[in-house]
């Protein structure tokens, strides 16, 4: 598989880019709720508008929900004002429901949301790159029959989980593809749930169906990054499988190691931990993660700076510029005072 | 009758079928139910939650195991009940008011179950007063609250505070875990224990509980 139009920017930027998976702080700036930004592409495009005129990011990260392309499918999903939705109940529960279960339309009930944010996206000023966000076939799958069935039910019950996931990656392979009409270049796919099974499970229920959806792009150079909180430095020839060519991991990765153990052109994401780090420490302690982070990585250039999951919204907009601050990006206020001083490289 | 070992390979390999066969002939023989739970249960599942710690088991190993184990207690308790025979301690577990995620909480469960313990899973979204009145209605020793959400962790305080309030703070010991859980938060709301890991949850109840 060639380079896609991230590897691209990461590997030819002359610093280390830095790139939280960060909509909901950008409630802060707005005023919207999480229950807004998840139903009303505006309110999602306002929040992420508002983050990218305060950091200036080379790429703009659409919302991360894992309940829309599972409340297209049908499933019943609770909403809050200040977190995102969750799916209630089981919408599948034996075989005979899996072979009848309809497979939705891209655009069908809240995919439209993401689809219309992407698309808004393309009018930001400073023309970043977009990336669309998406569940992955795997953590789709188990949200259909409930994720701690699903976890026995990769065992038990293979036949129903491999029916799902030929479902769940008809819908994605369209969705993603509707991504790239809507003008995003890559999207950035969550698949949570694979992250508890065994190598040897990921590779078969996930890895193997996250590939397919790949192949059926027709733009080779469109970014496929697979996001994956759960992984372990274990799961990282698993995960490999996929053909793709970047992943963003969450904080139980070993990063250091894994970026020593891909070849220079796999990109890897992540991974301070987004309640731990963003939420309860203080500037000063946060400082020092990224400040630890950056030496941890210093040789691998095929890295990028990143929380190890998508920052709730109770994130101090404090510890977001704190963040970008300590990684070298210079938003508003330090890049004017900066500009005296030249290119800050680090 | 069936080899007792094969009670232990069977919940090793999360095989309900055969852990409940097992244990029904291992009654049916006059075997001591203590026996079956003491040297065969809580060693196996001692031994799932040891090969979970070193990545030979993952989340869908566990869940099976634990099933296993739960068909065969299913059998056994109410024998050890009717002989008097206490559990190691009683667990009230539940995930927090506001969020609905049980895998977390059901991990726990099982490990602790797995331990000698006996669980009242109280489910997901289960209120303050929930809590409180199984600490007075089952006298439980351990309060486990799970929670996913960084909204839903204030609920741990909340429930914290009605034990408070309902001045049964003092009979039970709160353990919290959880994926946004630290143990700087555990002691900034006054949890007695923080668990990283369900695997560690017998050792954090032992702890506790003194």
């Amino acid at each position: 598989m060639s380079t896609n139009y991230f590897n691209e920017i990461i590997l030819a930027a002359p610093r280390r880019v830095a790139l939280p998976i960060a909509v909901y702080p950008g409630l802060a700036l707005t005023g919207a709720t999480v229950r807004d930004v998840v139903t009303n592409p505006q309110a999602q495009f306002d929040a992420l508008a508002a983050l990218e005129e305060r950091y200036h990011l080379p790429f703009v990260l659409a919302a991360m929900d894992l309940s829309a392309e599972a409340e297209a499918f049908g499933c019943t999903v609770d909403f809050s004002e200040t977190e995102v939705p969750s799916v209630n109940g089981r919408l599948v529960t034996t075989l005979e429901q899996a072979r009848r279960l309809s497979v939705p339309q891209p655009g069908d009930r809240r995919t439209a949301v993401y689809l219309e944010t992407v698309l808004r996206l393309q009018g930001l000023p400073n023309k970043p790159g977009v990336l669309g966000g998406c569940i992955g076939p795997f953590s789709l799958a188990a949200r259909l029959v409930g994720v701690s069935e699903a976890m026995e039910m990769t065992v038990t019950e293979p036949e129903l989980m491999h029916t799902l996931l030929e479902k769940t990656t008809h819908f994605l392979s369209g969705y993603v593809r509707a991504f790239r009409e809507a003008g995003a270049s890559g999207v950035i796919m969550a698949e949570p749930a694979a992250g508890l099974l065994s190598p040897a499970s990921l590779a078969a229920l996930s890895s193997r169906y996250v590939r397919q959806i790949a192949e059926a792009q027709e733009d080779a150079r469109f970014a496929l990054v697979l996001h994956n909180c759960a992984a372990k430095r274990l799961h990282l020839l698993a995960v490999l499988e996929t053909g793709l060519k970047t992943f963003h991991f969450g904080a139980p990765m070993e990063i250091g190691s894994a970026l020593k153990e891909v070849p220079a052109d796999v990109v890897l994401c992540g991974n301070l931990d987004p309640t731990a780090v963003f939420v309860q420490l203080s500037p000063a302690e946060i400082t020092a993660r990224v400040n630890a982070l950056l030496a941890a990585t210093s040789d691998h250039p095929n890295f990028v700076l990143s929380s190890g999951c998508d920052l709730p919204a109770r994130t101090p907009l404090a510890s977001l510029d704190t963040f970008h601050a300590a990684a070298g990006n210079l938003f508003p206020p330090a890049r004017e005072a900066k500009k005296k001083e030249g290119f800050h490289k680090i | 009758m069936q080899d007792l070992q094969s009670l232990h390979t069977a919940i090793l390999s999360g095989d309900a079928k055969t852990a409940k066969s097992v244990t029904e002939q291992a009654l049916a023989a006059g075997v001591e139910p203590l026996k079956l739970v003491q040297e065969y249960m809580v060693p196996a599942m001692a031994e799932v939650g040891r090969r979970f710690e070193c990545n030979e088991y993952f989340v869908p190993e566990l869940l099976l195991a634990a099933r296993a184990m739960k068909g065969a207690l299913e059998l056994i308790r109410p024998l050890l009940i009717a002989s008097g025979v206490q559990p190691v301690g009683r667990v009230a577990v539940g995930t927090v008011k506001g969020d609905l995620h049980d895998i977390g909480k059901n991990l726990v469960a099982a490990m602790l179950e797995g331990g000698g313990y006996e669980v009242i899973d109280l489910g997901v979204n289960v209120s303050p007063e929930q809590f409180v009145a199984a600490v007075k209605d089952k006298h439980v020793n351990i309060v486990a609250l799970s929670a996913l959400l960084t909204t839903t962790m204030p609920s741990m305080k909340t429930t914290i505070e009605a034990l408070k309030q309902a001045g049964v703070r003092d009979q039970v010991k709160v353990i919290i875990g959880g994926a946004p859980i630290t143990q700087r938060y555990a002691d900034e709301i006054g949890a007695d224990g923080f668990g990283d890991s369900a695997a560690g949850a017998v050792g954090l109840a032992k702890k506790v509980m003194g």
